[in-house]
């Protein structure tokens, strides 16, 4: 029986993996999917950064009225910032608000009239900076002059303590981190390994899902259509060798799309470390121990299963490949929306996540990628997947030997 | 030798509530002997299809059975299915593989050594005259050559019965001939041969003895003089279009 089940598997697994163009869409693409994509988001994140901060952007500063004297240092701190600056007057106002939204100013900044006064008696006064939070320059003019503006402040009370004969040092208390140490303890690599473990089971469950469908749906689905079933059928064969089979064929197809994922995601992780900034051992390259393979090969060639065989019941219903591919896509859809919750569960998951099947294979999976998985964890994960598909298993077998099924008109 | 008994097959449509039932063969009975060629006519929608899935084990029948040698289908499955060579009527196989890998996987599935299924293979594609493109994809072969690829796999066990849905189903006159030919020479050799088909002049010559089947029913039944003499008349086309017009009228394109 078993025989015919490898007989059966040779077949798929070579029409699966010496075809050039499945064997991109299977392989190929999962592997280096990732590492492009978070390339190209590096590369742009830097190319913009650097426009944005060589840009000269123009900066309208009203003076308000009664206040000639008091506003040369304000004038002065902002034309230190690599911007034009430009003098406005009260009835230019809403033209220079109007300019702003239209994204051809990037800032006004409005002095309250009379603000000497209020300077002279230590009174607060409230300067308004308008910017456009959509466009990126506006942001970061507004940024840079409130910084500038601040450090203003920092001045004028210094000024205002020495002035009344007290030291200028009364002004500091203490620091936090001051010093040049590593205070961050998280171990070496953990923060990738952390970024990994919670963008990761959501790519494997992705790519687990699109191989499966893209051999699975043909395989069962295909075949009736092609009445190549009916043939398989009428041999020798039992349905089971059939269902296990197809079943192992999907299944390897799943586990190596994840397996690809999974290297071209540590193979992306590099451009993490550039895109959030901040080098520390714990933003150092990750890798996996032999142990953690391990426990993610455990974990996930069950869920594999699982997945597989929901493709392979729904290719067994469909009366042809595209009526299985319309009625997988609100699974797919459905799977998807696992995939994101358990990203934004955080580090302990609710109990209902962690006692349902697929999602407890995805938080064992983050946990695994964190190096802090508990074997308890695991088999839990593993054993409802292996229990779920068994029982899909047992239904497909059962829509096999039910003609209604597979002659479906 | 083959021999239909009684065979009624009911679909049952719908469900949930209003069952609706279709009765696609109705006391169907008819045998059909090792030398003989046996053709089963009807319109579309008469219940060929599903008179040929019953005979090869792919559905049950409501009622009846259906015997080969002293085998029938409700109790020997598996020997009926070792014994039959099934076409289906509109079979695609996979374009990525060669006629002579598909040989070799359905000759492993049924379980043959390796030199049996090579000597099936040499046999098969001489007499078919598939040599020229035997390890070509499937995918760039013409219809004619994938209806004998599809022969040629359903044959590969060296079945006694063979039991073949339309297999001139869209070929030209010449791949026609040389199916045709091939079905003779497999009666020749004492094969069991029933096809189901709606073509007359095809069936008129190929055929030694014919079941006409309208509505799930057989109309007539025997061989080509026996048909004619009852019919008073000199065209199969003539009896068939009796059953199937409407009141015996003999116009054309009135076919329901
Ligand atoms: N799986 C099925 N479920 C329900 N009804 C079916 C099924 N298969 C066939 N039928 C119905 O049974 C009747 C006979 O169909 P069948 O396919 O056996 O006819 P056929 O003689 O092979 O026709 P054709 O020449 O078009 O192939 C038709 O009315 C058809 O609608
Ligand atoms: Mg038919």
């Amino acid at each position: 029986m078993l025989s015919d089940s490898m007989i059966i598997l040779r077949k798929e697994l070579k029409r699966i993996f010496t075809d050039r163009r499945s064997l991109f869409f299977l392989v190929v693409l999962p592997l280096v999917m990732l590492p492009a994509m978070y390339s190209v988001m590096a590369k742009m994140g830097e190319v913009k950064d650097s426009d944005i901060a060589s840009f000269r952007s123009t900066i309208c500063l009203y003076e308000g009225e009664g206040n000639s004297g008091f506003t040369t240092p304000f004038i002065q701190t902002l034309s230190e910032l690599n911007t034009n600056l430009r003098l406005v007057e009260r009835d230019e106002l809403d033209a220079v608000k109007q300019s702003i939204t239209g994204r051809e100013q990037e800032l006004l900044i409005v002095l309250p009239d009379h603000f000497g006064e209020s300077l002279e008696a230590c009174e607060t006064f409230d300067i308004s900076a308008f910017y456009n939070s959509t466009a990126d320059y506006s942001v970061y003019a507004y940024e840079q002059s409130q910084q500038a503006l601040l450090t203003l402040t920092d001045e004028i009370v210094r000024e205002r303590i020495t002035g009344r004969g007290i030291c200028d040092d009364v002004l500091s208390v203490f620091t936090i981190n001051g010093s040049m140490q590593e205070y961050d303890l998280a171990p070496e690599g953990s923060v990738i390994g952390k970024v990994i473990g919670i963008l990761l089971p959501f790519f494997i469950l992705i790519y687990l899902f699109a191989n499966s469908m893209k051999v699975g749906l043909d395989s069962v689905a295909g075949e009736k259509e092609r009445g190549t079933l009916a043939i398989q059928l009428v041999n020798q064969v039992d349905r089971l060798s059939i269902v296990i089979g197809k079943m192992l064929s999907v299944m390897m197809a799943a586990v190596v799309g994840a397996a690809s994922s999974v290297i071209g995601l540590i193979i992306a992780s590099r451009y993490f470390i550039s895109m959030f900034g901040d080098a520390g051992p714990a933003m150092s390259g990750y890798s996996m121990s032999t142990l953690s393979i391990l426990q993610f090969a455990i974990v996930t060639i069950p869920l594999a299963v699982l997945v597989a065989s929901i493709v392979l019941i729904v290719s067994t219903y469909a009366r042809n490949a595209k009526e299985g591919q319309g009625m997988i896509m609100p699974i797919y859809f459905a799977v998807m929306i696992m995939g994101i919750a358990s990203m934004q569960a955080g580090d302990v998951a609710p109990v209902w996540m962690r006692s349902t099947p697929i999602f407890n294979s995805l938080i064992v999976l983050k946990s695994i990628f964190m190096h802090d998985a508990a074997w308890g964890s695991i088999m839990t994960a593993v054993l409802s997947s292996v229990v779920v598909s068994a029982v899909i298993i047992y239904l497909t077998l059962r829509m096999f030997s039910n003609e209604k099924i597979l002659f479906r008109i | 030798m083959l021999r239909v008994e009684d065979l009624t097959k009911v679909y049952e449509k719908g469900g949930r509530g209003r069952k609706e039932t279709v009765r696609a063969v109705d006391d169907v009975s008819f045998d059909c002997n090792p030398g003989e060629i046996f053709g089963l006519l009807g319109p579309n929608g008469a219940g060929k299809t599903t008179t040929l899935r019953c005979i090869s084990t792919l559905i049950k029948p409501t009622s009846g059975n259906v015997y080969i040698d002293r085998y029938n289908v409700l109790e020997h499955e598996k020997t009926i299915r070792s014994r039959i060579g099934f076409l289906t009527s509109d079979m695609k196989l996979d374009g990525f593989f060669t006629p002579g890998y598909m040989m070799d996987y359905f000759g492993s599935l049924n379980k043959m050594a390796k030199e049996e299924i090579g000597r099936m293979k040499d046999l098969l594609f001489n007499e078919l005259q598939m040599n020229d493109f035997v390890d070509k994809k499937i995918d760039k072969l013409s219809t004619g050559m994938k209806q004998k690829t599809a022969i040629a796999i359903s044959l590969i066990h060296d079945p006694e019965v063979i039991v073949f849905d339309e297999p001139t189903n869209g070929l030209d006159v010449i791949t026609s001939k040389s199916v045709t030919d091939f079905l003779r020479k497999q009666a020749g050799n004492g094969k069991t041969v029933l096809i189901s088909t709606h073509i007359m002049s095809i069936a008129e010559k190929l055929c030694s003895r014919f079941g006409i089947l309208v509505k799930g029913e057989i109309k007539e039944l025997g061989t080509l003089k026996q048909i004619l003499d009852r019919n008073s008349t000199d065209s199969l086309e003539d009896v068939f279009f009796g059953y199937v017009l409407p009141e015996g009228g003999s116009g054309v394109g009135h076919a329901q």
